[in-house]
């Protein structure tokens, strides 16, 4: 307010309306220079990023100290560049913020970071509220003109501003662009250009950092070389257009696995979803897995069917387009007309949908070569050209690739290098390639998001005690597997006066520590859900509240939110309340010592007799549940651990199940379903619930046809049914029948999803035959449970409120987040789980063993093998060799492998060994080695050379071409 | 109703406040708009006052203390009866707004300007006559505070000059005074009047969801703006009185 | 109509005046009081002006808005008036009373715009049938102080003047969908052509004469005036009488030749005082209420 400002009037013409905005320019946004005197510093703000002696990388170019002014074409393509640790001191103008922001907010995010990483020195400058860089759109000029000009002027001030340090060497300030008109135009005005491809080759030190510089080609001069392979993409203005008139239609492109030829598109609409397909290079016109793109339908002449043949792209050479010619022809095959689809061709990208992919170079045979191809584990992704001089290095390496652009005159798309994961094949490389491709957020926690992190050391303060009570007096304890550091729930169990009993489920108070809006909350929200691993946990909160804070470790006080009951001793519930509460637990226990402490008659200690009181009322709470028609498809003897709600094996191992485990599971569920009924009473809106929809009756037909044909009846028309006809299904002579039969039930399911409660009408969950249901009980591992915690906390007044929590579309597209997080973990853990089994079976060996059929396809049959656990796929088709007369029955179900039929839970003896013959995708081959197979044969002893032999036959193709 | 919720979430999406602290027009959180005022620019009222705050500008009129006009029930016998009124220009808006003969929206908002105002005038002083106000603006804490000038330029004693302010709370911080594209972000948030001298408050209306414990500094933001309105009013008034008469 | 009260002397003391080509404040029949122009004054407007003739407060605002054409003119746009004579401009205004005489100015501005090419209105349309520009011009009585309808009309040409409308593009497809696209510059946009626009010259007869531009205290006298909407080369495009009194036929054809005079000068006078505010550009230092 002391400062003196202008006021200056800026029209933005929206639609139609004229829409004025005040923007005021100031004279006290500092310039960000450590060394300058002259910008008046705010008491409060912090200390200038920009370092004195500008750090970083020597540059041959400008030798001098200075730092680097980057336009917003260079931070949107070489953001992967400017993240290097090399390169320090770099001013970021308001102007490129603004702008980026609307070009991609994911460059933006990361950009943001960034500045807000102090070792990195970068400075957002507010150019355009300063009053000496501020200008006016001129006459003629363009926005994108007029930024240019506004992101010149800044650099100029700049230059000017730091000529005034008072320091022996003076501060240069460099202005990358990579835009011709703009760099010469910024030369004339006598300002330091260079484009971002100059300045980085300059940095003599740091030779890799080139590898990593985007080839961004201007759109116009593309076509000045190499022949056009593709049509021209149809602006965006126009796709709108077409879309509207329904001349184009809208979707989301989905390349073929198996065939790189072939492709489809989901077209966008309220209707029933539609497929389309797209066929051939031309058609498939660079469009890339996952994009939005415009599809024009080609008239029902060209219709074609989806072919069933495998085509991988293994072309080297760019000019053999003829060659693609021929192999589209092969895909021609001529079927039924009945059997034509619709088919069309992509006109025009809508959004492109590029990640960085993970994925293995493939070294060009020219030696010395720059240029070579890389190829993405995800065989939807074509392969990619990329710029390197570190080949020698990379092959054989993990790598990331960005992708960059798709020129209309190449064959492939054009990327840059990223990051060298590490060799393939290695523990932590794999890892990471597959936390990458399955889109789940592991980098560790940014300064933005540990920086809402309470300061330490933390106390409980008065301020913490408000809305809360103090139940640090109650024996709580809890159980949990050995090793836990993330404890969320803790119980208490208590005899009151009036002779009921009272039983506390406190869960960790995560919702206190992560504040709705702030860089903690956003992280936490994205990431969804931590993810285990084998041998990893990839945490959704920091460490310091997921291990310590939040945490509710022994003999110390944690906040807690806590449910607590009063119940008879028939465990029916009297009365229930929720309040924020602090606690102390009185011992950590895991479940065998719990168990232990039950089970031994001498102890009687406080803990001991509360864990007796609730583990029988969890006996009988649970035989009710299961009266009540729940599923139970975990069994002792199964080696599968089954959640009962989600239904997913949780261990592969051998596991004993103490009756502690399932004591601790009965009351977390019935402190979700009191929580769901809770927040569903008091917001009937946008409570966050869980559900679990009845699969629908066909799901069944592969359990009730297999069942069938060992003379068991499964009936399915309730989940009581299913659960009592599952029960009595035994045979005597097939003690193993039982647990064969539950697999397959769990294979009937459908997945159990959030939803918000007002854009929905059913609420059952199947596995539980609950009425409601919702997730409350571990807010450390689960961000659906913080959502809860915050509406419980609302509901009964200990909590504010916030706009986004009471917007039921934002919580439904949150659900929508959250359930797409929790199936990626899930895949994330499956494809852990294979690797390290693949880890198993490399230094196991070749191996026969027993196996139980599980399913029976067409070409195929899926095998368990009890012993690891372990699930694969028995193929009798195999690539080079004569397929064998297959005979598939659809009724028993049952195959015949020329005279042998393969009935559903018949025992088999199978070969395991690992197939490394792609590196890439390597896998678990199994081969059946009993009963025989006329013309399959195929004896242990000799697999392994078949293994072995493998590889040079395919070098020997290679080298024909 | 779906196209609203987009609208609004757009907006927000956009961020009311920077990394560095600055809000969309350049101010910091604490800051009030630019303000220009002038008192008596229309000589045939009685008193006349213009003010422009950011981008709202408000003219206020006061005719009187006069004769009550109509029926004598309408006047008091110990006081001046204060009668309001608050008038929105079709074209104040971004989008066309269509006149609505005299009362619609306006009313409501010339209960807040009466009410405000009643706090400040003293009215005893005046019984069996009233006072007219009219203000003309888009925004009501501009037009209280223009209202309360002509009343002062129609000489007319009042207790204080009434300073009305507003403040609204964006991610968790609390903007004071805020401009039209925060409002429609967030809604409109807390609306003060001040008696800066006393430091009582004639009157205060929230009219969005702001939770309990963020009320004090929404309230102090508030307040503030009203504070900083009031010193550069007082330092407008001098000044002007000064042009008009010479050194006071 | 504000009402001032005068006695019959008062009024005899005028009349007697003008009689002798004297007006009370020192001006001859057909001159003018001296009238304060601004143009740009409300930002968020397409056109806007501020005039103060003596007492007489005047505030314009024209907002360009898409709409439909009518009708009976597919490949037009067009004009709406809207006068709000608020409360504030006088006291007398409330209630009824301020409605009425505002319903009364906007028709006759209707009338007076209604010829054919007081403005051109086909370059307000977008696209035949569909679109076309509908120019709101609000006016806004802030001092109510005589001589309404020259002021208003001062205040809506300089506002028109002022007005600037977006350029839009029709995109049009191979199947005839249209789709409107707005220009990303500024400046980019139309102006209307302001050769034909009219001006109001009142002429209110008192005693035998007639006297342009009358103050309250004359229009008091005055039984009956003639409105005369001129355009800058000088042609009538409307008359309308005003007042409870009568006029002989005669003396309405003197007034029409002193309207088409006046009026002329008048254009004159506003243009340059316009052209001049437009050659400062956005230099210009706005002055708005404060001045």
């Amino acid at each position: 307010m002391q400062t003196s400002r202008t006021f200056v009037k800026r029209t933005r013409a929206g639609a139609v309306v004229k829409v004025v905005r005040e923007h005021y320019l100031r004279d006290d946004i500092p310039c960000g220079a450590a060394a300058c005197r002259r910008c008046p510093l705010r008491p409060d703000a912090p200390a200038p990023s920009l370092e004195t002696q500008p750090g970083g990388a020597a540059s041959s170019l400008c030798p001098g100290p200075h730092y680097l002014l980057p336009d917003t074409n260079v931070l949107l393509h070489q953001i992967d560049i400017l993240e290097d640790p090399v390169i320090k001191n770099v001013v970021v103008l308001q102007t490129v913020l603004q702008e980026l922001r609307n070009r991609s907010i994911p460059v933006y995010k990361r950009i943001r970071d960034v500045i807000q990483t102090p070792e990195k020195h970068f400075y957002s400058f507010t150019n355009e509220h300063h009053r000496e860089t501020y200008i006016e759109q001129k006459k003629g000029e363009t926005s994108n003109d007029r930024n240019d000009r506004a992101i010149r002027v800044a650099v100029k001030w700049y230059s000017e501003h730091l000529k005034k340090i008072e320091d022996e060497e003076k501060i240069q300030v460099i202005f990358l662009t990579n835009d011709r008109i703009n760099k010469e135009k910024a030369l004339e005005e006598g300002i330091t250009a260079y484009t971002c491809e100059e300045y980085i080759k300059s940095l003599v030190a740091n030779p890799e950092l080139v590898d990593r510089l985007a080839c961004v080609s201007d759109e116009g001069k593309e076509i000045e070389s190499g022949k056009v392979i593709f049509p021209e993409h149809i602006p965006l203005s126009k796709l709108q257009q077409g879309i509207k008139s329904g001349n184009y239609l809208q979707g989301t492109y989905r390349a073929s696995r198996d065939n790189y030829l072939e492709a489809t598109v989901w077209v966008h609409g309220d209707a029933e979803e539609k497929e389309i397909i797209i066929q051939g290079l031309k058609h498939l016109n660079r469009a890339v897995h996952e994009d939005i793109v415009a599809v024009e339908l080609l008239p029902k002449g060209e219709w074609v069917s989806l072919s069933s043949v495998v085509l991988q792209d293994d072309g080297q050479n760019e000019d053999d387009i003829e060659t693609e010619e021929e192999k589209e022809n092969i895909l021609k095959t001529s079927v039924s007309k009945d059997m034509l689809r619709p088919t069309g061709k992509v006109v025009g990208i809508i959004k492109r949908n590029w990640r960085p992919l993970c994925g293995m170079l493939s070294k060009s045979e020219i030696k010395e070569a720059r240029r070579h191809l890389f190829t993405p584990a995800d065989r939807r992704i074509p392969r990619i050209r990329i710029e390197t001089r570190q080949a020698d290095k990379l092959e054989g390496q993990r790598i990331i690739v960005a992708i960059d652009g798709w020129p209309r005159n190449s064959r492939y798309p054009n990327g840059h290098f990223v990051k060298n994961l590490g060799s393939a094949g290695d523990k932590e490389t794999e890892t990471e390639v597959l936390l990458l491709e399955h889109d789940v957020p592991h980098q560790p926690f940014s300064q933005a998001v540990l920086s809402c992190l309470p300061k330490m050391p933390w106390s409980i303060t008065e301020q913490d005690m408000k809305h809360r009570e103090d139940l640090r007096h109650l024996c709580i304890c809890s159980v949990d597997p050995p090793g836990c550091t993330d404890i969320d729930d803790a119980l208490h169990c208590r005899e009151i006066e009036n002779g009921n009993i009272e039983v506390g489920v406190h869960i960790a108070d995560v919702s206190h520590f992560i504040r709705p809006g702030n860089a903690l909350d956003e992280e936490s929200v994205k990431r969804g859900t931590t993810v285990y691993l084998c041998e990893k946990r990839i945490d959704m909160v920091p460490e310091l509240l997921s291990s310590n804070l939040c945490s509710l470790r022994s003999d110390v006080d944690r906040l807690a939110f806590s449910c607590i009951w009063e119940m008879n001793h028939k465990a029916e519930i009297l009365k229930t309340r929720f309040t924020k509460s602090v606690i102390k637990s009185k011992a950590s226990l895991t479940y065998a010592e719990a168990q232990m402490r039950i089970d031994s008659a001498t102890m009687n200690d406080d803990i001991t007799t509360s864990l007796r009181k609730l583990n029988k009322l969890a006996k009988i709470m649970k035989k009710r549940r299961i009266d009540n028609g729940a599923l139970t498809l975990s069994s002792p003897e199964v080696r599968f651990h089954m959640d009962s709600e989600t239904h997913d094996p949780i261990d592969l191992q051998t596991k004993e199940l103490k009756e502690t485990n399932s004591m601790v599971e009965e009351f977390m569920l019935l402190a979700n379903i009191s929580v769901a009924q809770k927040i569903h009473s008091e917001f009937p809106e946008f409570a966050l619930l869980r559900k679990h929809p009845a699969p629908p009756p066909s799901n069944y037909d592969i359990l009730v046809k297999a069942a069938k044909s060992k003379n068991l009846e499964i009936k399915t028309d309730s989940a009581k049914a299913l659960a009592e006809s599952l029960d009595k299904a035994e045979s005597p002579t097939f003690p193993y029948l039982n647990t064969l039969l539950r697999i397959l039930t769990t294979r009937c399911m459908m997945q159990a999803v959030y939803f918000c409660s007002g854009m929905d009408n059913d609420f059952h969950h199947y596995g539980l035959a609950s009425p409601i249901y919702t997730h409350f009980t571990s807010p450390i591992r689960r961000y659906a449970d913080i959502i809860v915690h915050r509406l419980l906390a609302v509901a009964i007044g200990a909590d504010d409120t916030y706009p986004e929590l009471r917007d039921k579309h934002k919580i439904a597209d949150m659900c929508k987040n959250l359930n797409y997080r929790h199936k990626m973990a899930q895949y994330a853990q499956r494809a852990s789980v294979a690797f390290h089994t693949q880890l198993f079976f490399k230094s196991k060996g070749v191996v026969n063993e027993d196996a139980y059929i599980l399913f029976v396809r067409k070409n195929a049959i899926v095998v368990l093998i009890p012993k690891y656990g372990l699930e694969g796929t028995v193929f009798f088709e195999e690539k080079g060799k004569p397929t064998p007369r297959l005979d598939y029955n659809n009724e028993v179900p049952s195959l015949t492998v020329e005279d042998t039929t393969l009935c559903v839970f018949d025992k088999v003896k199978v070969n395991i060994m690992l197939d490394a013959s792609n590196i890439q995708h390597q896998k678990i081959q199994m081969v059946l080695v009993e009963p025989k197979i006329r013309g399959n044969d195929v004896p242990a002893n000799l697999s392994t050379e078949t293994s072995s032999n493998n590889e040079p036959e395919k070098k020997k193709r290679k080298l024909r071409k | 109703k779906r196209g609203l919720y987009r609208k609004r979430r757009g907006l927000y999406r956009e961020g009311l406040l920077s990394d560095d602290g600055f809000r969309l027009d350049g101010r910091r959180p604490r800051e009030i708009r630019s303000l220009r005022m002038r008192l008596g620019l229309f000589p045939r009222a009685d008193g006349s006052a213009y003010i422009e705050q950011g981008n709202t500008k408000v003219v206020a009129l006061v005719y009187g203390p006069r004769e009550v006009r109509g029926p004598r029930s309408r006047s008091a016998p110990d006081q001046a009866v204060l009668r309001c009124r608050f008038s929105l220009a079709p074209f104040s808006g971004p989008e066309r707004r269509r006149p609505r003969g005299g009362e619609g929206r306006g009313s409501d908002l010339a209960l807040r300007l009466q009410q405000s105002l009643e706090a400040a005038v003293l009215t005893h002083l005046y019984p069996r006559s009233q006072i007219d106000v009219y203000s003309d603006g888009s925004h009501c804490c501009t037009g209280t505070t223009a209202a309360a000038l002509a009343v002062l330029d129609a000489g007319i004693p009042l207790r204080d000059v009434v300073c009305a302010g507003s403040a609204a709370l964006a991610e968790g911080t609390a903007l004071t005074d805020p401009n039209g594209a925060e409002e429609a972000a967030v809604g409109p948030g807390l609306a003060l009047a001040l008696l800066p001298a006393s430091g009582l408050l004639a009157l205060v209306q929230l009219s969005a969801r702001v939770p309990c414990e963020r009320l004090e500094p929404v309230m102090e933001a508030a307040a503030d703006g009203c504070r900083e309105l009031h010193r550069a009013l007082d330092r407008e008034l001098r000044r002007s009185l000064r042009e008009r008469h010479g050194e006071v | 109509m504000a009402a001032v009260v005068l006695s019959e002397p008062e009024k005899l003391y005028i009349v007697h005046g003008v009689q002798e080509d004297l007006r009370v404040d020192g001006r001859g029949c057909e001159d003018y009081r001296c009238a304060e122009v601004e143009t740009d004054v409300v930002s968020n407007t397409s056109g806007s002006a501020r005039v103060k003739l003596e007492n007489t407060d005047i505030l314009v605002g024209v907002k360009a808005e898409m709409g439909t054409p009518k009708i009976e003119k597919p490949d037009e746009g067009y004009l709406e008036f809207c006068v709000d004579c608020s409360a504030n401009a006088t006291p007398e205004f409330e209630g009824r009373g301020g409605e009425e005489l505002g319903a009364e100015i906007a028709s006759a501005f209707y009338t007076v715009f209604s010829s054919e090419n007081s403005i051109d209105l086909k370059s307000l349309c977008i696209n035949p049938r569909e679109h076309c520009w509908v120019l709101y011009v609000d006016v806004l009585l802030l001092v109510c102080g005589g001589n309404l309808y020259d002021a208003i009309s001062i205040a809506v040409k300089a506002a028109l003047f002022n007005t600037r409308i977006p350029k839009v593009r029709v995109l049009e497809d191979e199947e005839g969908s249209k789709e409107i696209e707005l220009s990303d510059d500024p400046y980019d946009c139309i102006r209307l052509n302001m050769e034909n626009v009219p001006l109001i010259v009142t002429l209110s007869k008192i005693g035998y004469r007639h006297v342009v531009d009358a103050t309250l205290e004359e229009e008091a006298c005055s039984l009956a005036s003639l409105l005369v909407s001129v355009t800058s080369k000088g042609a009538l495009t409307s008359i309308k009488k005003m007042g409870r009194g009568s006029l002989d036929p005669e003396s309405i054809f003197e007034m029409m030749e002193t309207g088409k005079k006046v009026g002329k000068a008048l254009h004159v006078a506003l243009q340059k005082v316009l052209d001049e505010e437009e050659s400062l550009g956005t230099s210009r230092q706005k002055v708005g209420f404060l001045g």
